[in-house]
């Protein structure tokens, strides 16, 4: 027996592999830089695995990896097609912290996470979790937060002819 | 005891209502209730999970400072899972019917598994997997570190079972309602359906279009996808 429920990832994962794609928009477009709430900064870049959803059941799930995936001909023509991303693994950055994982757009599941290096202070296993928990922290508000902006703009009643129709040129470009 | 992880996968749930909190013994307590309890001498095949601590995995010792995750609250549960191995079923088996000359009926087939599994389960040690979590009380978030389907449906059993609320796990929608949205922006949350990519959409229809005709592709056909 189980009381989780899922049903969000049904009903609402496109909107992750929207985020996704937008995540890629950004970097591509504007170079990265969010400013989250609270003033943090942080710095994100799509790496090296590209996973494109399927438009439907019966197309194929197309998947590009190493090297750079965002410039190769297949990741434009997948774009160009209206292929969004369902998984991708991300560079973020803070300060001098930086995490890689692999982002499931339609859980928002992180799968393969690096941790930034343990602080150079950390002498025993206690100093070493307290470290650990808090970069394990600091990811998962990184990406609620970047989350969160993506929301408050696709969310908003002039989106379409706004920041839609931008994201549509790059694109199709 | 070494540190938490620094790498792997991860799942974020979160909880609506009150837990006891952390910090009070109330807490571990309430950990204690849903303790692990062993199967190592058990004589049927079955599933144990309870808390442990990362101190402690007999799940025998709950202490607040076992508990001590820094920024979060260190959870640990344990699953141990005895099952006889198919092998000695087949070995023994096949030995039987050798010495019998011939093959068994389901009866004797089901008979020799039911004796086979009383004599030899006793000495069969589980399987024991350890599963990390890392609590954020003030953030009723919890980080789950394992990614299958049957660690996150024990965890949330257990957590139900000790702390009496259900866990919602982390997904497009759950996560957006907690990302500090005003109202209005949750309700269109909720209501929200996919964008159509206008150009995106103009250049897969001409894809497709090239695609279903490439048996036999003509010029006007290239023509019509190079527009």
């Amino acid at each position: 027996m189980t009381q989780q429920t899922d049903t969000g990832a049904d009903t609402h994962g496109f909107l992750g592999e929207e985020f996704l794609t937008w995540l890629w928009f950004r970097w591509e477009t504007e170079g990265g830089d969010f400013t989250l709430p609270g003033g943090r900064l942080v710095g994100v870049a799509l790496d090296d695995f590209l996973l494109f959803a399927a438009k439907s059941e019966d197309e194929t799930e197309q998947t590009l990896r190493r090297g750079l995936p965002t410039r190769t001909a297949e990741a434009r023509t997948a774009l160009r097609q209206g292929h969004r991303l369902r998984k991708a693994r991300l560079l973020v950055a803070e300060g001098s912290r930086q995490w890689s994982a692999t982002l499931d757009a339609t859980t928002l599941t992180l799968g393969g996470v690096k941790l930034p290096e343990d602080a150079e202070e950390c002498e025993s296993d206690v100093d070493r979790t307290a470290d650990r928990s808090a970069n394990w922290l600091a990811l998962h508000e990184i990406v609620q937060g970047l989350y969160g902006q993506f929301l408050r703009e696709r969310l908003r009643a002039d989106y379409k002819k706004s920041g839609a129709e931008k994201q549509a040129r790059w694109m199709a470009g | 005891m070494a540190a938490i992880r620094k790498s792997g996968g991860v799942v974020a749930f979160f909880w609506d209502g009150k837990i006891a909190d952390p910090r009070d013994q109330a807490f571990c307590d309430a950990m204690a209730n849903r303790r692990f309890r062993t199967i190592e001498n058990a004589a049927s095949e079955e599933i144990s999970a309870g808390w442990v601590t990362a101190l402690d995995p007999t799940g025998d010792s709950f202490g607040l400072e076992d508990l001590d995750g820094g920024a979060g609250t260190w959870l640990r549960f344990r699953i141990d899972k005895k099952k006889l191995p198919m092998k000695w079923l087949q070995i023994h088996r096949d030995a039987a019917e050798k010495s019998r000359g011939k093959k068994l009926s389901a009866r004797e087939r089901r008979e020799l598994k039911d004796d086979l599994m009383d004599k030899l389960l006793p000495r069969v040690l589980p399987s024991v997997q350890l599963v990390d979590a890392l609590l954020f009380f003030d953030k009723k978030t919890v980080l789950l570190f394992a990614t299958s389907k049957s660690a996150r449906e024990v965890f949330g059993k257990l957590f139900l079972e000790s702390f009496g609320v259900p866990l919602e796990r982390a997904n497009p929608l759950q996560s957006g309602l907690r990302v500090g949205l005003d109202e209005a922006t949750k309700y269109e949350l909720e209501r929200a359906e996919p964008v159509r990519w206008p150009q995106a959409e103009k250049a897969g229809e001409l894809a497709r279009a090239a695609r279903s005709k490439a048996v036999d592709p003509t010029d006007a056909d290239v023509a019509e996808a190079d527009a």
